[in-house]
């Protein structure tokens, strides 16, 4: 039995009615191979996988896209719905939600604000590729150029005849209404914008040459998942020219392609984008803090404090291409004038950002003590042990902690101000209950060495008046402080797991099954041999065979139902 | 210490509490200090705690930002002795005064307006045709004036003689403080206490608006400090804010932000000083600070400063910022803008000035040359060759918070925009 299942059983036995502790998409058998010396997989194992993703764009990947395909200024008019969050990730949502009318309405707003301005006298000779004979008819094949150019971009493989054919008519359909050539590619473009080929990401699948009766990605599937999971946008031309050309089928081909996308900037915007969502930063949507209690939390402070998390993640990273276990006790940090008055520092900039470094003698330890953790999962008035424990077992160690029941009572920890009390105190009051002490043996341990920050992110030494107890557990082993909860996450092997698990799952948009457990065993090998370097990982994924595997529908498997044109299904 | 960043800063770093200093005129401003004077608890040993101060003093520095500031005044007329002749008249009363006599009534042919504008360039024109709120020395003083004459009238304020007045004092008499101790040198409130712009509901009053909206700051640094309740020898410097007051979303200021110290010297006074019992007070230092009204950039002026401050428990500082100012400063910033600058530092066009030194004397009751020469007559310090004195104990209120001084770089990322 492997450390961490005994850590797991320990913990499922201390949870009373809490036992229902478990790894969200992780299973106990993969943990146990994963936390085995003995078992460190180098050679990708033989390829599990799941169905071909329908995903759609999320706010941050449409706004790339577009910025990519024309430019950073395009005016995007519509507004987004909220991703949908399923196993911890809005990048399985994205293949899992539907798409309601307004949303839809959204849509329709932005691609009209879109190919506006991209077909607007103003700019239409930086985008439009070609000159119309006359702006007053019909020019077939300038036409046939723009569609069949900004359909590759858009749809991220070459339109098909029946397609380009119908955006042809609706162009020469709406100059001849409204007069204009120019009028006629808007409302073909708009009609692209609109596709559910651009808003969602759909893979098509064809056979895979090199396993008998196995199933693969098409190239073109292949490069919007490499670009998505690599820059977080859509496939630039030297990716779309490499899958056209069939690059990514031959030797070398999809390193070459790999490499060069890691090596490009674009990667920071795929690193930001995917711990944005790991750490739940939607929730800053959502969150308040009282002003008479917090008067120095406000949107400048929320905004910051996302951007100053990021920050030091990308920087630590990509930049300095640092250690992902060293991201929980890193004195490193960036801060802004509003951050500094919560984190009591001084910031000289006087506008944007400079790097800091905490002090020797400082409390703080790496991003767990960032106001984008503290704050988040803490309550409007007050700071919240559990919250914080819950949240970090469930956002970084991939543990899920049952919510509470419904009828708890919360008076005892709800009275946050009663004289010569510390949350400790009153956490001990509302555990007596054993309805509740099960979950908090999961929580507090680790929530309370973090009480020495209270519910905006500001440090105090004391509540109430009363000298605080710091002391807490996480995984068997005991510390103190923040410091100590850092260096635990930093030592605890299920830390590298979870994000393993988790940049996997956000690449393909799904949850994973046992059957990939040997492959998320093999990117943990792999990802400890490179000194747990993300840049790595990724690069591992970018280039196993495994990401670009597909199982299909068993009717397609079974040949009972054609493949559509083009030989893809 | 326990719980800081080190920040990578372009310079020394002193926590501080800024100050505002403090404008005046017709852009009205509501004071949050008390309307009235307040004894501070100068004999109370504050009550800190030592993981406050050990917040506010680091590495031997700490810092305030003034946020609030205003002129430490006596009782309201309507409440005290202070005025028993009366209110000053001011413009109004001038004008009044003009229409008795055969040039102040209304010409045939003169419409309204014209006739109200023609009565008041007549009582701000000097004989010899200059306009009096920029050449305030070419009138005579105004016989509505009315002094603060009251022999015992209690005011908010610090000694600035320290006990006995010199010689050079110009026979000016001090006010008993209204904490009992007689010596008060206070001769602007003897000048501007029977306006009503200067009552505790006047115009006057206060300087918070452009204050919290950032048009200037003070901010006060503490240097070689080792204790906020007793240290014996520190190193204080006044100066200019050059950033705004950081704000909650409930518009108070927020502590423990960051402010640049203005960069031109001449914004930086430098003094020792000294914390006995929790009550800072310092040596003498000229100060000098910014003046911002309606876009009118002028100085204020404190020759001979002193500082009195109560260390209260929740780290601000309260008390007394107290000085001479030259009689020509105090009329420039306080009565009429004839010195007043664009933001670029060139002198203001002239409609500007003449636009808003009337416009405060409208606001705020008073006369410009009745202004000048009140405050030549009040006039209590720094006696020149003949032992006229030439500057006017002045005595402000200021409350300042917990705050990080830095040096740094202030031009401001618009700068390129405004040499355009």
């Amino acid at each position: 039995m492997s450390r961490l299942i005994t850590r797991l059983s320990t913990l499922a036995a201390g949870a009373g009615l809490c036992l229902a502790l478990v790894g969200a998409g992780t299973s106990a058998a993969r943990l146990e191979a994963q936390t085995d010396a003995s078992a460190p997989a180098m050679v990708e194992p033989a390829a599990t996988s799941g169905a071909p993703a329908l995903r759609r764009l999320t706010e941050s990947q449409y706004r790339a896209t577009i910025a990519d395909v024309f430019a950073s200024d395009v005016p995007i008019a519509g507004r987004f719905e909220r991703g949908l969050r399923e196993q911890g990730l809005i990048a399985i949502g994205t293949s899992m939600g539907g798409m309601s009318p307004f949303s839809f309405e959204q849509y329709d707003i932005s691609a009209r604000s879109i190919a506006a301005d991209v077909t607007s006298e103003k700019r239409r000779a930086q985008f439009v590729p070609c000159k119309p004979k006359a702006e007053n008819a019909f020019d077939a094949a300038c036409a046939t150029k723009f569609i069949d150019s900004y359909g590759l971009k858009l749809f991220r493989r070459p339109l098909t005849r029946d397609e380009q054919a119908r955006f042809l008519a609706v162009a020469k359909a709406a100059q001849v209404r409204l007069g204009g050539f120019h009028q006629g590619l808007e409302f073909a473009l708009v009609g692209m914008l609109q596709s559910p080929h651009f808003l969602m990401r759909m893979e098509r699948m064809e056979k895979d040459p090199a396993r008998a009766g196995a199933w693969r990605l098409d190239a073109w599937s292949r490069a919007a998942r490499l670009s998505y999971f690599l820059t977080n946008s859509t496939p630039d031309d030297e990716l779309l020219r490499a899958a056209g050309a069939g690059d990514l089928d031959r030797p070398g081909g999809l390193q070459q392609q790999v490499d060069r996308l890691l090596a490009s900037p674009r990667v920071e915007a795929a690193v930001r984008a995917f711990f944005w969502d790991m750490l739940q930063f939607d929730g800053f949507n959502d969150l308040f803090k009282d002003p008479s209690i917090y008067p120095a939390y406000n949107s400048n402070v929320a905004r910051d404090a996302q951007e100053q998390t990021l920050r030091t993640i990308v920087s630590h990273l990509v930049t300095d291409s640092g250690d992902y276990r060293d991201l929980f006790t890193t004195r490193k940090t960036w801060l802004t004038r509003p951050l500094g008055v919560i984190y009591r520092v001084p910031v000289a900039t006087r506008n944007g950002w400079e790097q800091a470094e905490y002090s020797a003698a400082s409390q703080r330890s790496g991003i767990l003590t960032d106001i984008s953790m503290l704050a988040l999962h803490s309550h409007p008035g007050r700071s919240s042990a559990t919250l914080r424990g819950k949240s970090l077992r469930e956002i970084l160690l991939c543990q899920k902690v049952p919510d509470p029941p419904a009828n708890v009572n919360f008076t005892a920890v709800d009275q946050v101000t009663r004289p010569g009390s510390t949350a400790r105190m009153r956490l001990a009051e509302h555990n007596a209950n054993p309805v509740c002490a099960g979950c908090h043996k999961l929580t507090d341990p680790i929530g309370l060495t973090l009480e020495s920050f209270d519910g905006a992110g500001t440090f105090r030494a004391k509540e109430n008046g009363v000298a605080l107890d710091l002391s807490g557990s996480l995984s068997g082993t005991k510390f103190t402080g923040a410091q100590g909860l850092g260096k635990a996450f930093q030592e605890n092997p299920a830390t590298p797991t979870c994000l393993v698990d988790k940049l996997y799952r956000s690449a393909i948009g799904r949850a994973t099954s046992d059957g990939e457990a040997p492959y998320l065993d093999y990117l943990g090998a792999k990802f400890a041999a490179n000194g747990y370097r993300l840049p790595a990982l990724m690069r591992a994924i970018a280039l196993s065979r495994t990401f670009y595997a597909v199982t299909p529908p068993p009717a397609v498997a079974d040949g009972k139902k054609s493949t559509k044109k083009e030989g893809s299904s | 210490m326990s719980n800081h960043v080190a920040g990578r800063i372009r310079g020394k770093v002193w926590l501080v509490a800024m100050a505002g200093t403090c404008l005046l005129a017709p852009a009205i401003l509501a004071a949050t200090l008390p309307a009235k004077e307040v004894v501070p608890a100068a004999t109370a040993v504050p009550a800190m705690t030592p993981e406050l101060e050990e917040e506010i003093v680091r590495g031997g520095q700490a810092g305030f930002v003034a946020t609030e500031f205003a002129y430490a005044l006596g009782p309201d007329a309507k409440d005290s002795t202070a005025c028993p002749a009366g209110m000053t008249g001011g413009a109004r009363a001038l004008i009044e005064g003009l229409r008795k006599r055969p040039e102040g009534q209304r010409r045939e042919g003169e419409t309204p307006q014209a006739f109200e504008r023609r009565l008041s360039q007549t009582i701000n024109t000097a004989p010899d045709g200059r306009n009096l709120c920029l050449n305030p020395e070419a009138g005579l003083p105004d016989p509505n004036w009315r002094m603060v004459t009251g022999s015992n009238i209690k005011v908010g304020g610090i000694d600035l003689d320290e006990g006995g007045k010199p010689a050079g004092s110009c026979g000016q008499k001090d006010f008993p403080g209204t904490d009992g101790k007689p010596g008060v040198d206070n001769q602007f409130y003897r000048v501007v206490g029977c306006m009503t712009g200067f009552q505790s509901s006047g115009a006057a009053n206060g300087f918070q608006t452009e204050m919290l909206t950032g048009s200037w700051g003070i901010l006060i640094a503490l240097g070689k400090v080792d204790s906020l309740t007793n240290d014996p020898d520190i190193e204080v410097t006044i100066s200019a804010n050059a950033d705004p007051v950081q704000l909650s979303a409930d518009r108070k200021p927020l502590a423990f932000a960051t402010y640049a110290v203005d960069r031109d010297p001449r914004y930086r006074a430098v003094t020792r000083g000294r914390i006995v019992g929790g009550v800072l007070t310092i040596d003498p230092a000229d100060v000098r600070l910014h003046n911002v009204v309606n876009g009118a950039y002028t100085d204020r002026v404190l020759r001979d400063a002193r500082l009195r401050l109560v260390v209260n428990p929740d780290g601000s500082l309260e008390g007394h910022l107290a000085g001479f100012t030259p009689v020509d400063a105090m009329y420039d910033v306080q009565f009429g803008a004839r010195s007043a600058r664009t933001a670029k530092g060139d002198l203001a066009p002239e409609r500007a000035r003449l636009n808003t030194s009337m416009g405060r004397a409208g606001a705020l009751g008073y006369s410009c040359h009745g202004a000048y020469h009140a405050l030549r007559q009040a006039a209590d310090g720094h006696p020149d060759a003949t032992g006229r004195c030439t500057s006017i104990s002045t005595q402000y209120r200021i409350r300042l918070i917990p705050a990080f001084v830095v040096q740094t770089q202030t031009q401001s990322i618009n700068a390129p925009l405004a040499v355009r």
